[in-house]
C-alpha cells in the first residue's frame, strides 16, 4: 500500500508558501474547522488523535494543552520550537521552507485551543532563509487575514512573531529556549513550574515542536479517527518524518506512518550506500543512543525504541555501514555535547568536557585498559543529576557506545597505540 | 504546618520550606554550594541532591519544597553518597588544588566538603586542567580579586549583585566548561557592599584585595562583636591573631545586617595600627608630659577636679564611640561633680544601609553609638554648655575642669583651631586610646582600651541596643574605659569601686527607663529595643566559625 504523505504533500509546490496557494492546495481548512469549535472540543480532538510531541521527549501534545489555566487574568502564549539543534535532525526545516503556512495554521490552531493571543516561532539562528520564509508568509497571512485582529473573520485575535535564536543547542531545551525568548542567558529553568503555568514571561505558554503543530490541521480537517489510523498502535498515531543521514544511498527527509523499521527507511533510502553493510544507527538524533544492526527491524515509534534501549528523539537517523569507527563517531558527538552545555550544572558541565578528553585520549592511540569502564562511570555521575536533560543526552551515544558495542572500545584500549587513526578527521584547533 | 522525615527524624516545617533549612532544622546538614538563604534558589551545584521516596530519581533539596504532609526523604544513604562523591569529584578535577597558597584554605567548602563527601583518590589523569590563563588575579574592583581557575560556578557573587546590592556588575560569560565569572563591560565591582561576594563565594574564587595573603585563616581567633563604623551597628566576628585584627566579617542578625556589612566597615579596624598608641598614663608638669602610674594619674585628675572649688565650671565631654556604659559613668561623675556640663560629641557622616529583611537598616552617624550614650545620660541639659560652646565658642575658656572622653579619633576635637580652643580649659582631662594634639595638649591623659579590647553596649540608629564581647586584653598600662572611670567615681563613692561592665550596666538599667527590664548578660544575642521592655527578639548568637551560611 503506497503510502500518501501528510506533512509533506506541498513539498515541490512552491506557491503555497502564501495563503491564496496554500488555501488552493486545500490549506486551512483545518482552522475552518477549528474555528467553528469550541476551544476545549479543539483540545479534546487532539488529545482524541494520540498525537504525541516530535520535537524529542514524546509527550502527548493535547494533554500538554490542556494544562494550561483557563481561569486567569494572564496573557497566554504558544512559543512554537523551531531551534533544531539536534544533530542530524532537519525536519523541521524542510516544513518550514516548502510549507510555512501549515505552520502557521498549526500555530493558530493551538493558541484559539488554549486561547493564546500571541505566538512566537523561536527559529535556530543558522536557518536564516526559513526565517524570511516564515516572517514572508506571516506577512502574507496577516494581509489576507488569517492572522491579526480577527482570525478568519471570527473575531479571535492572533499575533504571530518569528524569533531567531543566536545559535545555542541549550535553547532548544524549552526553559532555556523561554529565558532566551525573554532576552536572558539561555540557561534551563528549574521546573516544577512548569512552562504551563510559568512560562514566558511569567505567562501560561505551550511550548511544541514545528512538526508537531503541522501535524494539528490535518487532525482537525480529517478527524483523530483518521489519525488514528496512522501508526503502530494507539500510543504511537500519526505520521512521522525521518531525517535519514550517513551511509545510505540518498539520504533525506522521509515521511512515514509513524513505527517504520530501520530497514523500510534504508529500503526508501535507495539502500545501503556502496552495497555495504548495517553496522549501528541512531535512531533519534545525537541524544539517542546507538543500536547494533540486529534492531533494523524494530519499529522506530516512541515506545519500541524505548524497550530497545533508546529513543525516537526528533527521529534523526544516522546509519552507519561496517567501516565506521563508532568510538571516533561518538568522540565526535561528544565533542558537540561538551560545546553545548549551558555550564549550570556541575555534572553537565564537567562529565561532558571530562568524556570528550578520555574519548580524545583514546582515539589518539593514548587509551589504557579501564577508559570504558570510567566512561561508564562517568555517565553514571551525569545521567539523571541535572536540571535539564542535556547531560542524559549527552550520557545517551557515550553509554550505548561501552554497553552495546564493547568491542569497538576494546580494540582501541588493546590496541597499544596500533590502532591511531590514519587520517585526522578533526583538526586539532578548529572549534565546531 | 507539613511534617517531614529526614534521615527517620521528624521536622515541622512552615509551608514552601526548603528540604535544606528542614534538614538543619533536625541538625542535618545537607552539603550545598549554590545555595544561600538570601538568594534566589538556581539548584545548579547538584551537591545538595537527596532521595526522595517516590521520584524515581534523585532530587535536589534547594529546590524542593515541604507543601504537605509525608515526605519521606534520605540523605544517609548510599546513591545520595555516591551522587555527593560524584559532584565532588566533577568539581575538582579541573580544580587547581592549590590550597597551600589559597587564602580560602581553612575555610572552603570544597576542602570541608571532600573531607566528608570526596573520595581519596582521582581519575583524572590528564596532563592538562582546564585554565583561564591570565585570569588567575583579575582585580573585580576595588577590594575583589578573582581567580577563575578557582571557580566552581555556583553563581552566587552574580546572585548577590543582582539581588542583595542591586547594582548587577557580574554576570556568567562563556558557555559549558569554559563558563567563567566576569564583569559586565565598563563596570567595576565596586558597590557598597562588593567584600561580601567574598564572603558568599564558597570557594578560594574571589578573595578580598585587603585581606589576601595576611593570614593563614586558621590561626585566626574569631570573635563575635559589633562594627563602629557608623550606627547601623553590623554584627561582626573580629579576626584577630594574637591582638593584630586581620579582618571583620559579618555576623548574621536577621534583625541588624542580615549576613552582610559594607566595605567601609570591614575596614575600620586599620585605624587601630595606623595611628600611635597612648601606652602609659601621662601627668603635665610645665611644659611637659610625664609618664606616671595609674594611680598617680587617677589622684591627679581628681585633684584637679578638686581644685576647681566652689562654683567652678567642671564639663564632661564624651563622644558616640564610647559604649553606652562608659558614657553613663561619665554622667554620673558629672553628676557627682554637680555639673549641668555633660555632652555628647557625634558627627554626620554619609549614610550607609545594609539590606536585611525588613527592608534594611541605614545609619548617618559616623560612631556608632552616639544614642546609647545619650540615653545614658550624657546629654546636654538645661542651663549646661553646647557643643556648639566648645567647638566655636569660648565654652572651655570658660571651664575650669573639662574632662573629654572620646573613643575613637577622627572627630573635630583633633583639629588644631578646636584643640586650640578646648586647651583654654584650665584643667583638660583626655581618656583616649591614640596619640592625637588634643592628648598631647592636656594636663592628664588617661590611656583607653579600643573597641575590640573592651566590651560593653551600643544602640544603633533603629533603638536596637546590643551586647559585645572583648576580643582579646588592651596591652599593658593601657585599661578599659569602664574601669578607669569607675576609678574616679568611687573617688567620690566607694561603692561603685571595682564593678565589672554588667554590674554598670545593671545598676544604669536600675536607674534610666530606657533600659529597664534588662541586664547585661541575658540581653538577647539579636539585641533588643531600647524603651520597650520585654521586647525580646530571639534567636541565638551567631557562631563566627560558621563562615558558610
Amino acid at each position: 500500500m503506497a503510502y500518501e504523505p501528510v506533512l509533506l504533500r506541498h513539498v515541490g509546490h512552491p506557491e503555497v508558501r502564501t495563503v491564496a496557494g496554500y488555501r488552493e492546495r486545500g490549506g486551512y481548512r483545518g482552522l475552518e474547522q477549528a474555528l467553528t469549535m469550541e476551544p476545549d472540543e479543539v483540545i479534546e480532538a487532539v488529545k482524541d488523535s494520540g498525537l504525541r510531541g516530535r520535537g524529542g521527549a514524546g509527550f502527548p501534545a493535547g494533554l500538554k494543552w490542556s494544562f494550561i489555566p483557563k481561569e486567569t487574568d494572564q496573557p497566554k502564549y504558544l512559543v512554537c520550537n523551531a531551534d533544531e539543534s539536534e544533530p542530524g535532525t532537519y525536519k523541521d526545516r524542510i516544513l518550514m521552507e516548502e510549507d510555512p503556512q501549515q505552520l502557521i495554521e498549526g500555530c493558530a490552531i493551538c493558541c484559539y485551543a488554549v486561547s493564546a493571543n500571541t505566538c512566537y516561532i523561536y527559529i535556530r539562528g543558522e536557518y536564516v532563509e526559513q526565517a524570511e520564509i516564515l516572517e514572508e508568509a506571516i506577512r502574507d497571512a496577516y494581509q489576507a487575514g488569517v492572522l491579526g485582529d480577527s482570525v478568519m473573520g471570527k473575531g479571535f485575535k492572533l499575533d504571530m512573531y518569528v524569533h531567531r535564536g543566536a545559535g545555542a543547542y541549550i535553547c532548544g531545551e524549552e526553559t532555556g529556549m523561554l529565558e532566551s525568548l525573554e532576552g536572558k542567558r539561555g540557561q534551563p529553568r528549574i521546573k516544577p513550574p512548569f512552562p504551563a503555568v510559568v512560562g514566558a514571561f511569567g505567562c501560561p505558554t505551550v511550548i511544541n515542536n514545528v512538526e508537531t503543530l503541522c501535524n494539528v490541521p490535518h487532525i482537525l480537517e480529517r478527524g483523530a479517527d483518521w489519525f488514528k489510523q496512522i501508526g503502530t498502535d494507539e500510543r504511537n498515531t500519526g505520521p512521522k518524518l525521518y531525517c535519514v543521514s550517513g551511509h545510505v544511498e540518498r539520504p533525506g527527509t522521509y515521511e512515514y506512518p509513524i513505527g517504520a523499521t530501520l530497514n523500510q527507511i534504508i529500503e526508501g533510502c535507495g539502500g545501503m550506500w556502496r552495497g555495504r553493510q548495517l553496522k549501528a544507527f541512531i535512531p533519534g538524533g545525537a541524544s539517542a543512543p546507538m543500536l547494533p544492526a540486529e534492531f533494523a527491524d524494530t519499529p522506530l515509534d516512541f515506545d519500541n525504541l524505548a524497550k530497545a534501549g533508546s529513543m525516537l528523539g526528533s527521529a534523526a537517523v544516522v546509519v552507519m555501514d561496517d567501516q565506521t569507527d563508532l568510538v571516533r563517531s561518538v568522540y565526535r558527538l561528544a565533542k558537540f555535547f561538551n560545546h553545548e552545555s549551558c555550564g549550570q550544572c556541575t555534572p553537565c558541565r564537567e562529565g561532558t568536557n571530562w568524556a570528550e578528553l578520555v574519548l580524545k585520549k583514546i582515539v589518539a592511540g593514548n587509551g589504557k585498559p579501564g577508559d570504558d569502564e570510567l566512561i561508564l562511570r562517568i555517565c553514571r555521575n551525569m545521567g539523571g543529576t541535572t536540571l535539564c536533560p542535556l547531560a542524559d543526552a549527552a550520557v545517551g551515544p557515550l553509554r550505548s557506545l561501552v554497553q552495546n558495542f564493547p568491542d569497538e572500545v576494546r580494540a582501541w584500549l588493546d590496541s597499544d597505540g596500533a590502532l591511531t587513526p590514519a587520517r585526522q578527521y578533526f583538526s586539532e584547533g578548529v572549534t565546531v | 504546618m507539613p511534617t517531614v522525615t529526614i534521615d527517620g527524624r521528624e521536622v515541622e516545617v512552615e509551608v514552601g520550606a526548603n528540604l535544606i533549612e528542614a534538614a538543619k532544622q533536625v541538625g542535618i546538614q545537607i552539603p550545598h554550594y549554590c545555595y544561600h538563604p538570601r538568594l534566589s534558589i538556581v539548584g545548579q551545584c547538584r551537591m545538595c541532591l537527596v532521595k526522595i521516596e517516590g521520584p524515581p530519581k534523585l532530587q535536589t533539596a534547594c529546590t524542593t519544597q515541604v507543601m504537605k504532609d509525608g515526605m519521606v526523604v534520605h540523605v544517609d544513604v548510599p546513591e545520595v553518597q555516591e551522587a555527593q562523591e560524584g559532584v565532588m569529584e566533577f568539581l575538582l578535577i579541573n580544580h587547581p588544588l592549590d590550597c597551600p597558597i589559597c587564602d580560602q584554605a581553612g575555610e572552603c567548602g570544597l576542602q570541608d566538603y571532600s573531607f566528608k563527601h570526596g573520595q581519596a583518590f582521582s581519575r583524572f589523569v590528564f596532563e592538562e586542567k582546564r585554565t583561564y590563563p591570565g585570569r588567575e588575579r583579575i582585580p573585580l574592583g576595588p577590594s575583589v580579586v578573582l581567580n577563575m581557575n578557582r571557580c566552581i560556578q555556583c553563581t552566587r557573587c552574580i546572585r548577590f549583585t543582582e539581588e542583595i546590592s542591586g547594582t548587577g556588575e557580574l554576570g556568567f560569560f562563556q558557555r559549558g566548561a569554559r563558563t567563567e565569572i566576569g564583569v559586565f563591560p565598563g563596570k567595576e565591582l565596586d558597590n557598597p557592599l562588593s567584600g561580601c561576594v567574598v564572603d558568599v563565594c564558597p570557594v578560594g574564587a574571589l578573595t578580598s584585595s585587603q585581606f589576601r595573603f595576611s593570614e593563614r585563616v586558621w590561626y585566626l581567633d574569631k570573635k563575635p562583636s559589633i562594627c563602629t563604623g557608623c550606627d547601623v551597628g553590623c554584627n561582626i566576628t573580629v579576626e584577630h591573631r594574637r591582638g593584630a585584627i586581620k579582618r571583620y566579617k559579618p555576623r548574621f542578625n536577621p534583625e541588624v545586617n542580615d549576613y552582610w556589612m559594607c566595605d567601609y566597615g570591614r575596614q575600620t579596624f586599620r585605624r587601630y595600627s595606623e595611628l600611635d598608641r597612648l601606652g602609659t598614663a601621662v601627668v603635665r608638669e610645665g611644659d611637659e608630659q610625664r609618664a606616671v602610674s595609674w594611680d598617680a594619674a587617677i589622684d591627679r585628675v581628681h585633684q584637679g577636679l578638686a581644685e576647681s572649688g566652689e562654683g567652678a565650671e567642671i564639663a564632661f565631654v564624651g563622644s558616640g564611640f564610647l559604649t553606652t556604659e562608659e558614657a553613663f559613668l561619665i554622667a554620673r561623675l558629672a553628676e557627682a561633680a554637680g555639673s549641668p556640663h555633660r555632652l555628647t560629641c557625634g558627627e554626620d557622616g554619609p549614610t550607609r544601609t545594609i539590606p536585611n529583611p525588613h527592608g534594611g537598616i541605614s545609619g548617618s552617624e559616623t560612631s556608632p553609638n552616639r544614642r546609647g550614650a545619650e540615653l545614658a545620660g550624657l546629654v546636654a541639659s538645661e542651663g549646661g554648655l553646647t557643643i556648639d560652646d566648645l567647638m566655636r565658642g569660648d565654652g572651655a575658656a570658660r571651664c575650669d575642669f573639662l574632662l573629654i572622653a572620646d573613643g575613637d579619633p577622627g572627630s573635630p576635637l583633633h583639629d588644631n583651631e578646636t584643640v586650640a580652643r578646648l586647651r583654654q580649659a584650665r584643667f583638660l582631662v583626655v581618656l583616649a586610646w591614640a596619640e592625637s594634639p588634643l592628648a598631647a595638649a592636656a594636663n592628664v591623659v588617661l590611656p583607653a582600651a579600643t573597641h575590640p579590647e573592651k566590651e560593653g553596649s551600643y544602640v544603633n540608629s533603629n533603638d536596637r541596643l546590643q551586647r559585645f564581647r572583648a576580643a582579646f586584653p588592651p596591652p599593658a598600662g593601657v585599661r578599659p574605659g569602664v574601669d578607669i572611670l569607675l576609678d574616679l567615681l568611687s573617688l567620690h563613692d566607694p561603692d561603685w569601686k571595682g564593678l565589672s561592665t554588667a554590674q554598670v550596666f545593671d545598676r544604669m538599667a536600675a536607674t534610666l527607663p530606657a533600659f529597664t527590664g534588662r541586664t547585661f548578660d541575658t540581653l538577647p544575642a539579636h539585641g533588643t529595643l531600647v524603651g520597650q521592655a520585654g521586647a525580646v527578639i530571639g534567636g541565638a548568637e551567631s557562631n563566627p566559625e560558621d563562615a558558610h551560611p
